[in-house]
């Protein structure tokens, strides 16, 4: 898997700092590379200028200089260090926020196949991994490289023999560390996956604490689990005698480099040629070299990862959507109810073709409600997706408000369509947040508009909170509302902590009420609620619906008693359309069997 | 209670020093011989400087020699190194027994106490599981990881030592300065070490967050685009990312700046060093290799004030972490129990932990449950007062709404869930800790959202139990699971759960409902099959169940939560609760009669599973 040269574009692209960033970043990794580079020239002036009976002053002025240089190296490199994380952030923020624009643009069918756990690895995890790999590679591949070759350009200049040597050396090493790092790397991959496994298996357990409880099983599994220990040990030990001979062997091999060197200086110096001090300097030198080698090789297995995740980014940013907006839409009438037409709609989902819809025929006209009958799975979702137009149909169209819905406007669709799922959606933010779903101006325009003026987008305004307390009220969450410590700016716990799910429903029915929707869809899915949230829900549905035109679909067949039209579906097809009160007149048809199931009265 | 008063006479260390001694005491030869390696690692180094402090004097004519004498004491400067090497490389094959060992005992005395220690799990783990693991994992190595330094710490003690002896002897007054950036590196160390955490917890929090909100908006993809809000979405990731963005620059930030202390404070001593050898230099009384021995050890030197740097934050988060692991333990356990040696397998497997079917010893007549009460938060949700009796050969079913506390009433009977309040009586003795008395093969349990392990069935299904082919056999057929186990790729070996074939939710409920069935338990507690099964299929599960019954080849007793007309029709009393209360008990066509909440779940359930069989129109 390698990610295209148009993605690796895509992804440099959105992690480029600008000019500026990118000028002081040069200018503080040439400091950081540079400023260690002089240090040890002074350290062989001072040998030397000792030796040769310097006065004390210029002794003290050397080590004065050195100190100087070298902490300031020292500072230099934090200052890459943050400089680097500071752009890497930027960089990989604008990239995990284009990656979230992206995935929520795309359809339905898309997310349908996805968990949010899923979605959470490709727009965070990937992500994360390639920041610290941007940060790594500035201040490990950049500053290590441009010291190893600053030493070698300098020690070369000392004395080309010995700089000679010590670059052939560097490359021997460097091969053979890199040889050697493929043997290392499989035994350390083994060591992470068991040790990934062991804590999947762990966390299984956990999660599963209660059966493994019930059926008695506790000591039997922590059995297994000193098994799977056992397992981890043996491929840990296997892998630290690998790394750690490695490691012994590196660390002969530069004794032996640095030996070497030492060897020919001191042949030198015997010839003459060489200065005691720049003997010291070549020690130093030799020494500078072992970090950056093997920080270099360290970073190749970080760019295998960076390089995986920059895939699977490339994968995530290639996905299109199936549906698109038209260049020249058509508007929706602005107010009052629409009417919507179903003709001849049939669906099929693209990936699979599985046919999902077929000739449904349907025609409600504004300000009129249909309830949808049928069983789980028969396709009544399904219809209702369509009139929100989360998926285009294969065959036929949709039209609301006589428009056909491919040719309108997304955002006046949003506003004029909308939905209530049962399927409660919370987010881990205020009550506020949760309503209007972080755009605090929706209630602004509701409330009276130009009243408030201007400056009236202030999340904070008055008017605008009002409108909110007075829907929360409206849905029946008047009574939950007051017992909020801090009323609209109260935090909601993950997954909706601190509301219960009645209230969840009502919280997340109470969003449709914001808006001025033509066309309203509640989808009930089957969620059995308690009686006095059903019997409050049911109120805020009649508000709601007063003068609009609705889709329902219920399991209650009592919430469906006020209804204009009723259509059964089954397997995708309207088996049964028409007025309810015909239907339910007619004691031959499905709807009046259903009735008397349930002993609801015709 | 002796447990309690048992430990706190033994514990007279803090916890957490307690805990790191019984770690060293996992494999005390293996943690003595590895220590003396390390310390060797880290004490070599004395000798690499005085090789190089030979080597540079004879070089600057200090000492009159030739070049062999020059060459010599390189071969030795490489001899030393490849000895450090060795004593790595030796310790690296003690060290990893030690390490897995003590990470193991730690980790299976928790995993031992939430799987198996008297009263409910439910309470001391964290919501989500990934937390849990994180303890797991990080806690435990927390620990560990403060026992390792220990060793650490002495290698460090004993090189500083020795090379203060040495430089002292060579110039004492520098020795002496060289103190100073010591005591300024431990002085940062301990002082920034707790920004660090605090900085550090911070970005960790912050990037949860981040994380926590994309879940979020995805989980909620269908309210944001329903609703157009994807920008204002969007614009509040973007708030999250920024806050994260400053807090891990910060963090990244405070980690550098402990390096480049350190850094500089070997370069300090550098610098201090010339500067203070320039007149005896000059003089001849401090040679070229003192300054290299100096300069050499220098950077050794630094390794002390960092490694107690190191401890003096090591200690009071392995307290943290003691503490943070104890509380995952039953409320009567503690840093004694987490660090009991309770024996690690690392090298043979462990014994069984049941080779037979434990003797049944006081068979069920009746389970009664008295008053049972759970208050969850301060709204005082919960349950209320339930009363329940099962009489052996009874069929009970538990019905009510969505939230009317079904699957609570269950928890907090089996002790699952702690009760506020309430007693349990097995055949009129009153049952002290349902969690580890209410157990197979007394009752078996298949919950509402089962779990199967990454693990083939065989070993799900019987999780340790011994049963025979035979009986594993006859419980799949129960529980109407023969038909699937055909179509499993090899059959009861088929790798199963999140990372094998994955099953449907009936399979998964059936597979369970198997798994308790195989304990032939006296009583069978089952949640709500309907989510997973058709009615069909959940009618005949409950005629082989009674079937079985009958024969004697199955449980007499059964409590079932549902809603079914399979269920309800059958039971011999139905038990119906409406926010956390019982409305009503008794048999189905009396409540019918007399409980306004049982005609109206019961009149909804009709519509379902009539929509479910509708009949063709007749015209």
């Amino acid at each position: 898997m390698s990610a295209s040269r148009d993605t690796r574009r895509l992804v440099l692209r959105q992690l480029w700092p600008g000019r500026a960033g990118a000028a002081a970043l040069a200018g503080a990794i040439l400091a950081a590379t540079g400023l260690p580079l002089l240090a040890p020239q002074l350290t062989r002036r001072f040998v030397d200028g000792a030796i040769g009976g310097d006065d004390t002053a210029a002794l003290t002025l050397i080590a004065l200089g050195y100190l100087g240089l070298a902490v300031s190296g020292q500072f230099a490199r934090m200052l890459t260090a943050w400089l680097a994380s500071r752009l890497a952030w930027d960089g990989t923020n604008r990239l995990r926020e284009s990656l979230a624009e992206h995935a929520l643009s795309l359809d339905m069918d898309y997310h349908g196949q996805r968990t949010p756990g899923e979605m959470i690895e490709r727009v965070d995890g990937d992500v994360v991994a390639l920041a610290e790999f941007v940060v790594a590679f500035l201040l490990d591949i950049v500053v290590s490289l441009l010291l190893l070759l600053g030493v070698l350009v300098v020690v070369l200049t000392v004395d080309v023999r010995i700089g000679g040597v010590l670059a052939a050396y560097c490359g021997l090493i460097w091969f053979g560390m890199v040889r050697a790092q493929r043997l290392a790397v499989p035994a350390a991959t083994r060591v992470r996956e068991r040790y990934a496994a062991l804590f999947g298996n762990l966390e299984e357990r956990l999660a599963g604490a209660e059966d493994i409880r019930a059926n008695g099983a506790g000591h039997h599994v922590v059995n297994r689990f000193h098994q799977a220990s056992a397992g981890l040990y043996r491929s840990d030990l296997r892998a630290e005698r690998i790394g750690g001979g490695l490691f012994a062997i590196t660390t002969v091999a530069f004794a032996a480099g640095t030996a070497i060197v030492l060897g020919l200086a001191a042949w030198t110096q015997q010839a003459g040629t060489l200065t005691i001090g720049t003997a010291v300097l070549l020690f130093q030198y030799t020494q500078m070299v072992r970090a950056p080698i093997e920080r270099l090789i360290d970073q190749l297995k970080q760019y295998q990862r960076a390089l995986a995740g920059m895939a699977r980014i490339g994968d995530l940013l290639s996905q299109r959507r199936t549906m698109t907006e038209p260049a020249r839409p058509l508007p929706l009438p602005p107010s009052g109810p629409l009417g919507l037409e179903l003709a001849g709609v049939g669906f099929a989902y693209p990936d699979d073709g599985e046919r999902v819809l077929a000739g449904v025929d349907l025609r409600l006209p504004p300000g009129q409600t249909l309830g949808l009958v049928g069983r789980t799975g028969s396709g009544k979702t399904t219809i209702a997706r369509m009139a929100l137009r989360l998926y285009d149909p294969t065959e036929g169209t949709v039209r609301v408000g006589g428009v056909d819905l491919r040719d309108t406007d997304p955002a006046q669709r949003r506003h004029r369509i909308c939905a209530v799922t049962q399927d409660v959606q919370l987010f881990a933010a205020t009550v506020r947040d949760n309503l209007t779903l972080f755009r605090p101006e929706l209630a602004d325009a509701l409330s009276g508009g130009g009243a408030t003026g201007g400056a009236g987008a202030q999340p904070t305004d008055l008017a605008a909170d009002d409108r909110l307390r007075a829907v929360l009220v409206e849905v029946g969450l008047g009574g939950w509302f007051a017992t909020l410590p801090e009323g609209l700016d109260t935090t909601l716990g993950q997954h909706g902590a601190g509301i219960s799910a009645g209230e969840g429903q009502l919280l997340a029915f109470a969003r449709a009420f914001l808006t001025d929707p033509g066309l309203v869809v509640l989808d009930e899915a089957s969620s059995r609620l308690d009686p006095a949230t059903e019997q409050r829900i049911e109120a805020a549905i009649d508000r709601l619906l007063a003068d609009r035109t609705a889709v329902l679909i219920a399991h209650r067949l009592s919430s469906l008693s006020k209804v204009d039209q009723i259509a059964v579906v089954e397997d995708g097809r309207v088996v049964e359309y028409g007025l309810r009160a015909e239907l339910a007149a007619d004691p031959g048809s499905r709807f009046a069997y259903l009735l008397d199931a349930a002993g609801v009265a015709r | 209670m002796s447990p309690v008063s048992g430990s706190a006479r033994k514990r007279r260390r803090t916890p957490v020093w307690l805990v790191a001694g019984r770690l060293v005491r996992v494999s005390l030869g293996r943690y003595l011989w590895g220590g003396v390696l390390w310390s060797l690692f880290f004490i070599i180094p004395i000798l690499t400087g005085l090789v190089l402090k030979g080597l540079f004097d004879l070089l600057s004519g200090a000492r009159v020699a030739g070049l062999d004498a020059a060459l010599w004491l390189c071969a030795a400067f490489v001899a030393v190194e490849a000895t450090r090497g060795a004593v790595f490389w030796t310790a690296l094959n003690f060290w990893p027994y030690w390490w897995n060992g003590a990470e193991t005992t730690l980790r299976a005395n928790t995993l031992r106490s939430v799987l198996t220690a008297r009263g409910p799990a439910a309470s001391r783990l964290p919501h989500s599981s990934g937390e849990a693991v994180a303890r797991f994992r990080d806690d435990v190595r927390d620990l560990v990881v403060l026992t390792d330094n220990l060793v650490d710490l002495t290698g460090a003690l004993v090189f500083t030592g020795a090379a203060f002896a040495i430089m002292a002897s060579i110039d004492p007054v520098i020795t002496v300065v060289l103190v100073l950036p010591l005591l300024a590196v431990l002085v940062m160390n301990r002082f920034l070490s707790a920004v660090i955490r605090r900085v550090h917890s911070r970005a960790r929090q912050l990037g949860a967050v981040v994380t926590a909100y994309i879940g979020e908006m995805f989980a909620g993809v269908l309210a944001i685009k329903t609703s157009g809000a994807e920008a204002a979405a969007l614009a509040r990731l973007r708030e999250h990312n920024r806050r994260r963005r400053k807090a891990a620059v910060a963090d990244r930030l405070a980690m550098d700046m402990v390096d480049t202390v350190t850094g500089a404070s070997v370069e300090l001593s550098i610098g201090l060093v010339l500067l203070l050898s320039a007149a005896a230099m000059r003089r001849g009384d401090f040679t070229v290799g003192d300054l290299a021995l100096f300069t050499s050890y220098v950077g050794w030197l630094t390794l002390l004030p960092r490694f107690l740097g190191r401890m003096l934050y090591r200690v009071p988060q392995g307290a943290v972490a003691t503490e943070r692991l104890t509380r995952l333990m039953a409320p009567y356990e503690d840093a004694d129990h987490l660090s009991r040696r309770t024996g690690v397998w690392l090298t043979a497997d462990p014994p069984p932990a049941l080779t037979r079917v434990p003797e049944r010893t006081d068979p069920l007549r009746v389970l009664e449950a008295r008053g049972l009460t759970v208050r969850y938060g301060v709204d005082g949700r919960g349950l209320h007062a339930v009363d329940l009796r099962l009489e052996r050969g009874t069929f009970t079913v538990v019905t009510g709404a969505v939230g009317a506390g079904k699957t609570t009433l269950v928890r907090a009977l089996l002790g699952l869930l702690p009760a506020t309040a309430g007693t349990v009586r097995w055949n009129g003795r009153v049952v002290d800790d349902p969690g580890t008395f209410l157990v197979p093969d007394r009752v078996a349990y298949a919950g509402q959202v089962p779990r199967l392990f990454s693990e083939s069935l065989r070993e799900n299904l019987l999780l340790g139990w011994p049963a025979g082919a035979d009986e594993l056999t006859r419980a799949l057929e129960l529980a109407t699971f023969e038909q699937d186990l055909a179509g499993m790729p090899d059959g009861l070996d088929t790798l199963v759960g999140p990372r094998g074939v994955r099953l449907s939710g009936g399979q998964v409920q059936r597979a369970t409902a198997a798994r308790a069935l195989v304990r032939s338990p006296d009583l069978l507690v089952v949640d709500d099959l309907s989510s997973a099964l058709d009615v069909e299929t959940e009618q005949l599960l409950w005629e082989r169940i009674a079937g079985a019954a009958r024969d004697g080849q199955g449980p007499a007793t059964l409590l079932v939560i549902s809603h079914r007309r399979a269920a309800l029709e059958r039971a011999d009393q139905v038990v119906v609760l409406d926010r956390g209360q019982v409305v009503g008990t008794g048999p189905l066509t009396e409540l019918l009669r007399t409980c306004p909440e049982m005609r109206r779940l019961w009149s909804e359930e009709l519509v379902v599973e009539a929509e479910e069989q509708a009949p063709r129109p007749t015209h």
